[in-house]
């Protein structure tokens, strides 16, 4: 039973306590019992001595062979002579020998489950583990393990017992750590999740044959200790099942929000099991409370921060998505709020766009309209703005390097039947278009900018949609340029003086005067009114004297510039023209007509010697058309003479035009003969007006007119470097200057020169420029 | 075969008839006063046209009727014409 260390130890402490007995007691009471003390401690720790429970006969003797009140005396005389230290020594010693017995079966049991990883072997094992340490566990009871309802609690006085369940809680729990395997904690992860969820395994059943019950699974766990100690694995359990049920039930489905709903299902299904695990024992209300309410925010956290994520990844097809996945813009908000990722959405969210969205294969259009898509389901998620900011600066970028961006931003602004839904939305009221406001130092409302934001960023951002579109290039004025040719575009386009649609240009028109201001759009004003005055002209003149010319009369200094061209209306045109310019002159005397003849349309009857053709051709046709009607048969190079020299390419046009209509055929290289008898294949053109190809009028582009204008200014630049030598571009700057219609910067100059040098005209030296010879 | 003009929608641009057959590639002329081209209007108009027409004089030379006009409000215009300095008459507007 006891080393020999031990007994030599025991004999000098007894004798010790022999001394000082003998000499404290001078009445001598406890004279008797002096020699019985050995007697009790060694049937103490007899008592207490762990057992192999295994052996059924050795569970039956040691606790029920002992006489309760000897054993109650021995306990009583151990504690009074102070041996209870040396008597728990003993015990301990005696459950560290005999542990390789609960090791022998722990091991049985975990090579059994790695082998099957059948459950229900590891609850068993946790059953059998707790049998151990009931069995083991000093009684505070002295009843036998077969007569649990008997408790005696004055074997060994209360606080003792509590010592001594203590000390040997502690010691067994010690022991058993150390020699559970690293396949346990796999193994009770996988119990602790089908505690979680029975319903996701196959059902279980003892040995016994009777349904487990998960309480008492729970129970077991706690009294061994091992759900302190497994306490992140049984969260991990949790988040795994938490993700598990978001990756189920989440993606792709954004229409209404999933934040409530998965907070109500972890109410329902969570938040019990994690009552029964963690409140076990727990008695007061306050107490659980706290406990409950730190735990539940871990796990509330847990889902805020799957779902961010989640929603995070799907966000660029969110944002396609746009308006129908608010529900999931919805979450995001919530969730942002919580869990601290914001900074991973900008960095995921620039990564997808630079992907997807900004290269040479995605439409301008397309690309814009993403970008308001962004812009309204960024505002959402953060309203103050600080996000959006930090994502819209590539998209901009990147708009203002593409050269129709303006284009398509006017047309949008104008937007009717050319882009289905424009980007405006015309129920959001109109505002001037907003300066970017310096700092309002009296505002009493005024907070610091929010704490991610970047350094340039300001709160009071335009808020509509527009506004943040203009503001991708830094001034108006391109914007107002680039309206001016649209509108003419389409002022010119309109046929007959169709006052419906006039109204409906002045109405676009009036609208974006309150966002740009009045004075921009003057020139467009003046526009509009060439079409009203025109119409009023043409009326008076036609009450005159009919003709069947109805022309737009521009006032040319205010609409773009159109391209000159030189024909000459030939034979029935030309009269017509002159005609009507009289006429004019007499209403207006003292204005004159100038003529544009490549612009506009004629409508044509072709009286054909079998057939009759109605036609709505530019003039060019209509004038090539003319000439045929005096001679069958015309030489490309005769007919561009006698429009007056055209050039070649609009001609082989126009003349393709007739000719897929039927009317002319190619005969021989260059010549056309007129068809006055239909040929075959040539008669699917029947008597529907046909349009020719419609091109839009050819007003130069601002792209045209600026590289016309370098040209001009090249010969000014070209004549100063033969006279003076070599420039530097200052001095070319201020002497281009005096030049009229000089309008650029020295930075735009110096780009000019540094294009003419790529192209081999200039070269450059120290800053001076000089001719290439 | 014949060709039958229905409808011709044709464009063309005003000009004021000043009497002089402008060439084709030159700079429209300009108003002496605010230097701006007749088919423009003058500075203190909006549109250009009757609104804004021009005026005569019998030196032959030619400005916006409101440029003018303020001109000759000046004290120091001296109703003289302000190209040539001879004194302001009105063309064909009798003696």
């Amino acid at each position: 039973m006891a080393t020999s260390a031990l007994r030599t130890q025991v004999s000098v402490k007894y004798a010790e306590s022999l001394e000082k007995l003998l000499a404290a007691d001078k009445e001598k009471r406890l004279n008797p019992g002096l020699l019985n003390y050995s007697q009790a401690l060694t049937l103490a720790s007899e008592y207490l001595r762990p057992y192999d429970i295994k052996d059924r006969a050795a569970m039956m003797r040691p606790r029920t062979a002992f006489n309760i009140n000897d054993v109650r005396t021995a306990f009583a005389m151990v504690h009074f002579s102070h041996q209870l230290p040396a008597l728990t020594e003993i015990f301990l010693e005696d459950m560290r020998k005999s542990f390789h017995l609960i090791e022998y079966e722990i091991n049985a049991y975990m090579t059994r489950y790695e082998e099957t990883k059948n459950l229900e072997l590891f609850r068993m094992l946790v059953s059998r583990l707790h049998d151990w340490f009931k069995a083991w566990h000093p009684p505070t009871e002295c009843a036998s393990p077969d007569s649990p309802s008997q408790t005696h609690t004055d074997v060994i006085p209360p606080s003792l017992s509590s010592f001594f369940s203590g000390t040997y809680t502690l010691s067994f729990q010690t022991r058993l750590f150390a020699a559970l395997p690293p396949s346990f904690a796999r193994g009770f992860k996988a119990l602790a999740s089908w505690c979680l969820a029975p319903e996701d395994y196959p059902p279980m059943v003892s040995a016994s044959g009777a349904p487990i019950k998960i309480d008492a699974v729970w129970t077991e766990f706690e009294k061994l200790g091992l759900i302190e100690r497994y306490e992140s694995v049984i969260s991990s359990v949790a988040y795994e099942h938490i993700e598990r049920r978001i990756e189920e039930t989440c993606p792709n489905n954004w229409a209404a929000p999933m934040l409530p709903e998965i907070r109500e299902w972890m109410t329902q299904k969570v938040v019990p099991w994690m009552l029964k695990i963690f409140t076990h024992g727990v008695t007061s209300r306050h107490d659980t409370q706290s406990l409950l309410t730190g735990i539940g925010a871990r796990f509330d956290f847990h889902v805020n921060k799957v779902l961010c994520d989640l929603r995070i990844k799907e966000i660029f097809n969110i944002i396609v998505d746009y308006p129908d996945s608010l529900g999931a813009l919805q979450d995001l908000k919530e969730t942002l709020q919580r869990v601290d990722q914001r900074g991973d959405l900008v960095k995921f969210l620039r990564k997808e766009n630079n992907k997807r969205l900004l290269h040479p294969g995605a439409d301008t259009q397309t690309i814009l309209q993403q970008y308001v898509s962004t812009i309204k389901c960024l505002r959402i998620v953060d309203p103050p703005g600080v996000l959006l900011y930090k994502v819209a600066n590539p998209i901009r970028q990147y708009l203002r390097e593409r050269p129709d961006t303006i284009r398509c931003i006017v047309g949008s602004l104008v937007g009717d039947d050319e882009n289905g839904d424009s980007l405006v939305d015309d129920d959001e009221p109109i505002q001037p278009l907003q300066q970017p406001e310096s700092e309002d130092y009296g505002d009493l409302e005024w907070n610091p900018e929010p704490i991610d934001a970047g350094p340039e960023f300001k709160t009071n951002k335009p808020s509509d949609v527009i506004s943040t579109l203009v503001s991708i290039y830094d001034s108006k004025d391109l914007f107002v340029k680039e309206l001016q040719v649209l509108l003419a575009q389409r002022l010119l386009a309109i046929d007959d003086n169709d006052t419906a649609r006039v109204d409906k240009e002045r109405r676009n028109i009036e609208i974006l005067k309150i966002r740009f201001g009045d004075a921009a759009l003057q020139v467009c004003a003046v526009m509009l009114k060439d079409m009203t005055d025109s119409k009023r002209t043409d009326d008076h003149i036609q009450g005159q004297t009919p003709s069947v010319v109805h022309p737009t009369v521009i006032s040319h200094h205010f609409w773009p510039t159109l391209d000159q061209s030189d024909i000459v209306m030939p034979g029935q045109f030309q009269q017509l023209q002159e005609d009507y310019a009289k006429e004019f002159s007499v209403f207006k005397p003292d204005k004159k007509l100038k003529w544009l003849p490549h612009l506009g349309t004629v409508h044509l009857e072709l009286e054909l010697q079998d057939r009759t053709l109605d036609v709505d051709v530019p003039p060019l046709e209509a004038a090539f058309i003319e000439l045929f009607s005096r001679q069958d048969t015309w030489a490309l190079e005769e007919l561009i003479k006698a429009v007056g020299n055209v050039d070649r390419s609009s001609a082989v046009k126009a003349l393709s035009t007739w000719t897929n209509m039927g009317v002319i055929k190619e005969q021989n290289e260059n010549t056309f003969v007129l068809l006055e008898q239909a040929e075959d294949g040539a008669e699917m053109w029947e008597m529907a007006p046909i349009q020719a190809a419609p091109s839009l009028p050819p007003v130069q582009t601002m792209q045209q007119v600026e590289a016309e204008q370098m040209r001009v200014h090249w010969k000014f630049i070209e004549g100063m470097l033969t006279n003076l030598g070599s420039l530097s571009v200052d001095r070319i700057q201020t002497m281009l200057r005096f030049s009229p219609n000089y309008d650029k910067t020295a930075e735009q100059l110096g780009y000019f020169l540094e294009a003419a040098r790529r192209e081999g005209l200039l070269v450059v030296q120290n800053g001076m420029w000089r001719l290439n010879k | 075969m014949k060709v039958k003009v229905k409808h011709w929608h044709a464009v063309a641009s005003w000009r004021w008839d000043t009497g002089k057959e402008e060439e084709e590639d030159e700079e429209a002329d300009i108003c002496g006063i605010c230097r701006a081209e007749f088919e423009a209007c003058c500075p203190l108009c909006k549109t250009p046209g009757d609104d804004c027409p021009l005026i005569y004089g019998e030196c032959t030379h030619v400005f916006h009727m409101h440029c003018m006009l303020k001109w000759l409000e000046r004290p120091s215009s001296k109703q003289q014409c302000p190209m040539d300095r001879r004194e302001w008459k009105v063309a064909g507007s009798g003696t």
